[in-house]
């Protein structure tokens, strides 16, 4: 290596080495179970695809337009929802996502994905319209996420016992729609008592 | 006479690498292409296997798409996963060096990425920009477009040649390292082909969907093709100038014996890196892909380890 080169070489590691490093990149969308938190995730996924190709329902994807966040993965929970095997947490090379176990009492303490925000003026009992309980009977942690109460047996929801895997958005009925999953905006929180 | 006189205008038509056959060294361009066929293929055969994996779950796109009918074909895969920019080969993880710069540059240093980066790192080390000569998946695309450009030159179509200034290249790996450090966003696998084209090949085996990110390719063949030979990996590529960086101490590279050799310049033609190993101007750029030694009429050429005194030239500029 001539001096020169090598003079710029190094100039240039100081200067990226000074520069202060900022995690403006937080995106509101679902990150995959484990992700760290908004900003962090950004900083630290370098776009391998793995997370979305170990996933067996095939519900993480990445976004085909040009963006900054076009080589980060993420969940639309209303085209698919996950089933919360934490495969992905496993394969990540760079730890974006930290490594969890699919133990149910660990995903529940360690996973949010996102909020469930029931939209009650669409949802079959909350309108008098018949019992449905479909949230319900597909939730993973069944009286604790959510819960049924009155004679329709209407879903109530409980954010901050629910993981968001979005199963309930993706089984409530195609008229209905009344649940989705909004993003936390907001870092995972640390791991709760159940 | 007139016709006389427009051929005797027409200017020369430069000597394309095509034009040039291979002598020597063919085992090593054997093993080059063999290997090069093997890890290109694993961009596409990889997500083929693993849709198979997800259809064998009951996921993934409808048994009747394309895709799946020819994934249903494969056998069961081996312990494999990922490609080309971070593979599981067993239980062995590998980063590509070229992307870990920009993690740990925004998450500091980590023993977790550092081991996977590091098989990669100590080939670069040895090999120089070896990956680029020898892995890119994008080299079957700069290989279409050097072939291009043979045919546009048989058929008297000009294409331009500009010598744009290898430093270039460091400018673009600086620049995107400090479009991550202030965007917080990973802007190295936005602008390099393995990952733009690893997430392409995944994207369409398992959603069936073109990504934008294609679009740099496609920019960067049609570069290639009218404007630079080569341009792209020479003069723009950041991966190729974190490689070249690493690799520019690397011991194992391409010498010159001077008895033999004639000065036909036929090495300096055949170079798509724009290295001279004519007179001996190899630097951090040499992707070893061996071609300059197969192209020697007299076999002056060849891969060796070097004397430190043949070091000093690493970097200079063309």
């Amino acid at each position: 290596m001539n001096r020169r080169g090598m003079i710029a070489a190094l100039a240039a590691a100081l200067a990226l080495g000074l520069v202060p490093k900022r995690s403006r990149a937080a995106s509101k969308k679902l990150r995959p179970p484990g992700a760290l938190p908004p900003g962090a995730f950004e900083q630290a996924c370098i776009g391998c695809y793995r997370c979305a190709e170990v996933c067996p329902t095939t519900c993480i994807e990445f976004p085909t337009g040009l963006s900054l966040d076009a080589a980060t993965p993420f969940i639309d929970t209303a085209q698919k929802a996950c089933v919360l095997c934490m495969k992905c947490t496993q394969v990540c090379p760079t730890d974006a996502l930290q490594k969890l176990s699919d133990d149910r009492e660990e995903v529940f303490r360690s996973v949010r994905l996102g909020r469930p925000v029931l939209e009650r003026s669409r949802c079959l009992p909350w309108t008098g319209q018949g019992v449905c309980r479909l949230c319900f009977l597909v939730c993973p942690y069944p009286n604790r996420a959510v819960e049924v109460v009155g004679p329709q047996l209407a879903p109530l929801f409980h954010a901050d016992a629910c993981v968001g895997c979005g199963l309930c958005e993706e089984a409530c009925p195609d008229g209905a729609s009344a649940i989705t999953i909004e993003p936390l905006g907001t870092p995972v929180p640390a791991a709760r008592k159940p | 006479m007139a016709e006389s006189t427009a051929q005797s205008v027409r200017p020369r038509r430069a000597l394309q690498p095509l034009d040039i056959t291979l002598r020597h060294g063919k085992r090593y361009q054997r093993a080059r292409v063999a290997f090069l066929t093997f890890s290109v293929s694993l961009t596409f055969v990889l997500p083929l296997w693993h849709l198979r994996a997800a259809v064998m779950d009951g996921a993934g796109p409808p048994l009747t798409s394309p895709a799946v009918g020819l994934a249903r074909l494969l056998p069961a895969p081996p312990a494999w996963w990922g490609a080309p920019t971070s593979l599981r080969l067993w239980a062995v993880e590998l980063i590509d060096p070229a992307l870990a710069l920009g993690v740990g540059l925004t998450r500091g240093f980590s023993f977790s990425w550092l081991w996977a980066a590091l098989p990669g790192l100590l080939l670069v080390a040895t090999l120089g920009r070896f990956f680029c000569g020898w892995a890119c998946p994008y080299l079957p695309i700069l290989a279409a477009s050097n072939a291009a450009r043979w045919f546009l030159g048989r058929f008297g179509v000009p294409t331009a040649d500009l010598k744009v200034p290898r430093r270039t290249a460091f400018v673009v790996l600086v620049g995107a390292l400090f479009a991550t450090a202030f965007t917080g966003a990973q802007v190295v696998p936005l602008l390099y082909p393995p990952a733009l084209l690893g997430r392409a090949g995944f994207g369409f085996v398992f959603f069936g969907a073109l990504s934008a990110g294609l679009a740099l390719v496609v920019g960067a063949f049609v570069f290639d093709t009218f404007v630079s030979r080569a341009g792209f990996c020479r003069a723009l590529c950041p991966g190729g100038a974190a490689f070249s960086v690493v690799g520019a101490l690397s011991p194992l590279r391409v010498v010159r014996e001077v008895p033999k050799c004639t000065d036909c310049t036929v090495c300096d033609v055949v170079c798509n890196l724009g290295q001279r190993p004519m007179t001996d101007k190899l630097d951090g750029g040499c992707e070893r892909c061996g071609k300059c030694i197969a192209s020697c009429p007299t076999q002056a050429l060849s891969l060796r380890l070097a004397k430190p005194s043949a070091l000093r030239g690493a970097l200079e500029k063309p």
